[in-house]
């Protein structure tokens, strides 16, 4: 009865957040920021004409994070869904979306999970990356593949790319992270100039880790102190490309990825019984490559291109099936060509014109499983001008979606139109005060999962639909007293989800229904302070605040017990705080994350309440030369404090953990 | 009868029961009697622990969400499934916590806790019926339990076929309906009949692929639905003639996946695919109605089904889509809706306490 499908959906929960394809990569996130400066100063509030944040892999520390999801919790507007420890699933959700309303590209490529619609950022390790950005509503640079613009929000992982020159035609860095729970990280870095204009780069790392960590854990209003188990992780990933660069001018790359993980699956900590049979193995490779060209009369042409083949196997031995357990292989493979073609016909006056096209095909080895095969086209048509101190970004993205399976029950194609307008205005002579607005349409068509896992009968769902409103400012000073600068953004923004799409698990797994019924209705604030204080005996003080307020409430029905209460998951509050003192070649660094209290039902009861949380790190980092070679070193005491915390139901996060980094480069 | 003054205490304290329960030091204690009503097993999500048991006092209207975390300090578990009471006690079977909780179905107070594990390995027990003071309870690992109702220990495990889900007496036989269901392609499709004085299976019973439910008749017979596999073989109800063991009859059937049967006098009701409350006339072997509530009244998603024997009213469950709390609707012998009660998260069985 019900429990099959809860042990299904549980087992779907677990491949929905554990297969998460890879992409390629393209090049020029980086290019976006610009004239912002990223590269500059990181702790700035970007004066863009939509919110954009950003953290740098000198920062990476700062924030004591070891995962993409750790560096990214300090963003306003954005909730990490963890499921705790090292190998525990992590996904990100902007605004209250939920994290299929967040395309993930690597190297200017989406990270496409045809799937389940989600990435699983705690299995992107920190160690080649260079920098990550996360663009609410769209990225503003028009140089972009057209399915870039498909999503309510964006984040950017951007690769370490060779620093070489005739004097230093490579460099290699080795380092190791090792800690509390096992953990064993050792990483290879090789940078290799092989011409001229070519250079590549290699990345290798191994992880190793137990995994395992006592939590406290209530059940009907009595605490319980347990072990989690299962949960061992064993990762292998290498990684790399070769660049090909002239005069900026001309670009090319080509990127391989692979990564092997074998884990267990602790599942939610059950009262009065212990499961711990459940084990997955990823192995997910991709090749990308992009072709980056910008003629003398601003011409500028953006091709790229990717194959991935993402392989899941999900054993659970304990399920009392007649084939010895659970036993089920997921293959996903894709296509994916893009090309964008952008032109100034005036010096303030930018127009792109983008196709992309991805074939995905599916092969699940689930009781009377489709085999679909999804072709998806999106072509882009935009426009960047500037008038005086007004900007004005408009776009028109068109998205094209096909089905076909091996049986009759494939969905219809569908296709939309998807405007967004984008405006800031300099408010101030002195470019210190920039107001800016958006209006954004974005459409999610339901992933194959939602689409065809166990659709024994055709399901016909229609896509989400949501309309997005965004006023902001942001203001910028620079100063000569205690402070070098202070810059803050504040956002206000107005949220409505239609024909909201749930999976209801119905009595039996096999008939599973899918349904678009719900309405959601999310107002928010985000807020970001940064600041830097002068320094002062050559120690160099930094603060940064972030802080959102979120009213994401149920509107689908007046009927419901639920109506009007705030979705599950949603804090009210969330507020990170990171402070730090630089000196010399020694940083101090303290980050703080609160989170107010949330429900995990839709009903806002005691029940189902989740209590507020604080969670502290520290960390400690200090560069120094020995033998005349440069030395990294770090020390993170993560959850300093010990506080006993859930953010998903039934998944205790870690107690306090530390962490050592020594690393080397030549 | 209860006394103004006992029910304004309990609502009392079911009112700080509302208030407090997500802080563990309050546990408020209802050591009387919960007076005449239904328990409402609630099954809970499976990653929260939080199966619960539901009170409704059908005199005072007086709703106590959880008397079993409030009384016991601490939670049914993950997946309570089923609950039935004999005797003096009320036997809770918690499918993935893998527990069978027997409690006072007084007070709800615990009165042993039954770790159904085999090795460690969960057992996931299902359902519970009893016959000459012993329990029967399904397990997913292919077995029925023996329980002595007087001393509360297992005395046997009777291996049946895969995945054992409802049974029922008729005869002084046992009836399990064998589903298969967790190897979704290849159910089983067999009913094993147990010889209730020396406890051992005495034969199989082929039915319709994955039977599920399971209900006995005044004149004997046996109700099983099976679900089917969801493609090429559609639901079908069997009956059997518990004096012959023979299939008197089977046929497709609309009925919606797993839900019980609940038969009282000659009729039967269960829970049909499009959520309609079906009346099938156990005489005459046919539907009477195949649409028992009356008015424009619909149920969101119904779940449970229960009949009370002596006035002929018919309790179904609101499951309201599995994401939310459940409701209990109570309607007349006619389908007349005249009373509700809200419930906790997937109000899965319903059992009358009548006194």
């Amino acid at each position: 009865m019900l429990n099959k499908n809860l042990f299904a959906l549980n087992a779907i929960a677990f491949s929905i957040l554990c297969v998460s394809p890879r992409v390629f990569g393209q090049s020029d996130s980086t290019r976006n920021l610009k004239e912002v400066n990223v590269q500059g100063i990181t702790s700035d509030v970007f004066k863009t004409a939509a919110p954009v944040q950003s953290v740098t892999s000198s920062d990476f520390s700062r924030y004591s994070a070891f995962s993409v999801a750790d560096a990214v919790r300090n963003f306003s507007g954005v909730a990490v869904r963890d499921y705790g420890g090292i190998g525990g699933l992590k996904t990100v959700s902007v605004r209250s979306m939920g994290a299929g309303y967040t395309s993930v590209l690597y190297d200017g490529i989406l990270i496409n999970d045809a799937q389940t619609g989600q990435v699983d950022l705690g299995r992107f390790n920190l160690l080649n990356l260079q920098q990550i950005i996360l663009y609410t509503g769209q990225p503003l640079n028009l140089n972009l593949p057209a399915r870039s613009y498909a999503n309510s929000a964006v984040l950017s992982l951007i690769t370490k790319q060779p620093q070489l020159s005739r004097e230093k035609p490579n460099r290699f860095t080795a380092g190791i992270r090792a800690g509390s729970f096992g953990l064993i990280n050792p990483y290879l870095q090789w940078q290799q100039r092989l011409s001229g204009n070519w250079s590549m780069v290699l990345n290798g790392s191994t992880l190793n880790a137990n995994g395992n960590y006592r939590f406290k854990d209530s059940f009907g209003g009595k605490d319980t102190i347990g072990r989690r188990v299962n949960s061992d992780v064993s990762t292998q990933q290498i990684d790399g490309g070769v660049y090909y660069s002239r005069n900026d001018s001309t670009k090319f790359r080509l990127q391989f990825n692979y990564i092997n993980s074998d884990r267990g699956l602790p599942g939610p900590v059950i009262l009065n019984a212990v499961y711990d049979n459940q084990h997955l193995l990823n192995q997910d490779a991709f090749v990308q490559a992009a072709y980056d060209r910008i003629w003398q009369n601003s011409l500028h042409l953006l091709l790229t291109a990717k194959a991935s083949h993402n392989y899941q196997h999900y054993t659970d031995a304990s399920f009392l099936n007649n084939n010895g357990g659970a036993n089920e292989h997921y293959t996903q493979r894709e296509i994916y060509q893009s090309a964008t073609l952008s032109y100034k016909p005036l010096q303030n006056w930018e127009i792109a014109y983008g196709t992309d096209a991805s074939f995905v095909d599916m092969d699940v080895d689930v009781y009377k499983y489709v085999f679909p095969k999804r072709l998806s086209l999106y072509n882009i048509l935009a426009s960047n001008l500037k008038l005086g101190r007004f900007g004005i970004q408009t776009s028109l993205l068109s998205t094209y979606i096909n089905d076909d399976n091996e049986t009759n029950a494939a969905a219809k194609s569908k296709s939309a139109w998807s405007p967004t307008l984008v405006a800031s205005y300099e408010a101030m002579k002195n470019g210190e005060l920039l107001i800016r607005a958006f209006y954004k349409n974005v459409y999610r068509y339901p992933n194959l999962s939602e689409q065809y896992y166990y659709a024994v009968q055709p399901r016909d769902i229609k896509p989400e639909q949501s309309r997005q409103y965004n006023v902001g400012a942001v203001y910028t000073k620079n100063l000569d007293g205690f402070a070098e600068y202070v810059s803050a953004g504040v956002d206000g923004y107005y949220y409505n989800v239609t024909n909201k799409i749930f999976t209801f698990p119905g009595r039996s797994a096999e008939i599973i229904s899918v349904r678009n019924i719900g309405k959601v209705d999310i107002r928010g604030l985000d807020v970001n302070i940064k600041t830097r204080f002068k320094p002062v005996a050559d120690y160099t003080g930094l603060f940064n605040l972030s802080y959102t307020y979120q009213k994401a409430i149920d509107i689908s029905n007046m009927g419901d017990s639920f109506y009007k209460e705030q979705i599950p998951y949603t804090p009210k509050h969330t507020l990170a705080l990171n402070a730090g003192v630089k000196h010399q070649g020694i940083g101090l660094f303290y980050n703080h994350i609160f989170s107010s209290s949330r429900y995990y039902l839709s009903n806002n009861r005691p029940e189902y309440y989740l209590p507020a949380y604080h969670i502290s790190d520290f960390s400690f980092t200090y560069d120094f030369r020995l033998f005349k070679k440069q030395f990294y070193s770090a020390l993170e005491v993560n959850n300093a404090f010990n506080s006993d915390y859930v953010i998903v139901k039934g998944y205790p996060m870690p107690p306090r953990s530390i962490r050592l980094t020594l690393q080397l480069t030549i | 009868m209860r006394s103004f003054k006992h029910s304004y205490l309990l609502f009392l304290s079911a009112l700080s029961l509302l208030a407090t329960s997500c802080s563990k030091d309050d546990d408020p204690i209802i050591d009387d009697n919960l007076g005449s009503g239904v328990f409402i097993v609630n099954q809970g999500a499976f990653s929260a622990s939080n199966a619960s048991l539901t009170f409704y006092n059908t005199t005072t209207k007086k709703v106590t969400l959880d008397v079993f975390s409030a009384v016991n300090g601490a939670g049914l578990g993950a997946v309570a499934n089923d609950a039935a009471i004999y005797g003096s006690k009320m036997y809770i079977t918690v499918n993935v916590s893998s527990t069978l909780e027997v409690i006072n179905p007084l007070n709800g107070k615990l009165i042993k806790h039954i770790d159904m594990k085999n090795n460690g390995v969960a057992r996931q027990p299902r359902y519970v019926a009893f016959y000459k003071n012993k329990a029967y309870i399904t397990s997913y690992d292919n077995t029925v339990a023996v329980l002595d109702t007087a001393s509360l220990n297992v005395e046997k495990f009777i291996t049946v076929g895969r995945n054992p889900e409802q049974l029922a007496v008729a005869n002084g036989k046992l009836y399990v309906a064998n589903s298969g269901g967790l190897t979704f392609g290849n159910p089983d499709k067999s009913v094993s009949v147990i010889d209730l004085n020396t406890n051992t299976e005495t034969k199989k019973i082929t039915v319709p692929a994955n039977p599920v439910s399971l209900a006995v008749d005044a004149g004997g017979d046996v109700y099983v639905i099976s679900a089917g596999d969801y493609d090429k073989i559609p639901p079908a109800l069997t009956i059997i003639n518990s004096a012959n063991d023979a299939i008197k009859s089977s046929e497709t059937t609309d009925i919606s996946y797993g839900n019980t049967v609940a038969i009282a006098g000659n009729k039967a009701y269960f829970i049909s695919s499009s959520g309609n409350i079906v009346v099938y006339d156990t005489a005459t072997d046919q539907v009477s109605n195949e649409n028992f509530i009356t008015g424009n009244f619909k149920i969101k998603t119904p779940y449970a089904i229960a009949v009370k024997e002596s006035t002929g009213e018919v309790f179904v469950t609101d499951a309201k889509g599995y994401t939310a709390d459940g409701k209990l609707y109570i309607f007349n012998r006619d389908g007349a809706v005249k009373d509700s009660a809200a419930t906790g998260l997937i109000p899965g069985k319903i059992v009358f306490k009548n006194n």
